[in-house]
């Protein structure tokens, strides 16, 4: 099934970039963005930018800017997109600073890694899809609410001209 | 190769394709290593050596992998690694190169 999430991966590693993207691709994501370092992701962010990251620490292979540099400037510009850090560091220093700085998971890179992005990024589809559904389920309230309006008002216009 | 051959799927096309990809970077960064001065600052060494590391260990090299993981957070920790430890990561990493250049055959 096709997953209507937007994804970006922001990583240097251009072979194991193209790896995860063909990996979520036949998992069912079906937009996935590449960047190879923070500025050019950057430039592609806008205020209303839906899709979910998952960023490098180490982005020194393709620019000036780190993953928490890179996170901080999307906290700024975009606050709900959901940001994966997905990082070769095994350091707790990097995951307690990204997750207090709004990264909504930490992944160290290894074996199970790929799969472990799948399942982070599962669930930011699942949180989607209920948050649409909430929505819907909220305008389909408003509706039949004015509708029973317009019928009581109705039948309170019909006795007062009897 | 797990991940490569799963992703492959039997596509002989696509698994060129993959292996390419990473020989594209695995073969630069290891001639880089070989001309490297262990005698100066060693931080060059580790960022080619942390770039490295996530490659093989996507190709399934974990022993490699463990070497250079554990070198880089020597270097990382303000330690050096000595001249017969960066040989044999470089050993290791042609080993490798070989085996996939095989597979391109």
């Amino acid at each position: 099934m096709s997953k209507h999430l937007k994804v970006a991966l922001v990583d240097d590693d251009i072979p194991n970039t193209e790896v995860l993207r063909d990996f979520l691709i036949r998992n069912g994501y079906s937009h996935v963005d590449k960047y190879h370092d923070g500025e050019s992701f950057l430039e592609s962010l806008d205020r209303f930018d839906e899709r979910a990251v998952v960023l490098d620490f180490d982005l020194s292979g393709g620019g000036e800017l780190n993953g928490l540099e890179v996170l901080e400037a999307i906290k700024e510009r975009s606050p709900n997109m959901h940001v994966v850090f997905f990082s070769g560091q095994d350091s707790l220093e990097v995951a307690v600073e990204s997750l207090k700085n709004g990264a909504d998971d930490y992944i160290v890179k290894s074996n199970a890694a790929f799969a472990l992005v799948k399942t982070s990024l599962d669930k930011v589809y699942d949180i989607q899809v209920l948050k649409l559904s909430e929505r819907r389920n909220q305008r389909i309230s408003w509706i039949m609410a004015i509708g029973w309006m317009a019928t009581i008002a109705g039948v309170a216009l019909y006795f007062a001209g009897k | 190769m797990e991940i490569i051959e799963r992703l492959s799927a039997g596509d002989p096309e696509k698994k060129k394709y993959y292996i390419r990809l990473f020989l594209d970077t695995l073969e630069p960064e290891l001639a880089n290593l070989k001309t490297a001065d262990i005698s100066v600052d060693q931080e060059p060494i580790r960022a080619i050596l942390h770039k490295l590391k996530s490659q093989v260990q996507t190709i399934g090299a974990r022993e490699a992998h463990a070497m250079m993981a554990e070198q880089e957070h020597h270097i990382k920790g303000g330690g050096r690694i000595d001249q017969a430890q960066l040989d044999e990561t470089c050993r290791q990493l042609s080993d490798l190169i070989g085996d996939l250049q095989e597979l391109l055959k």
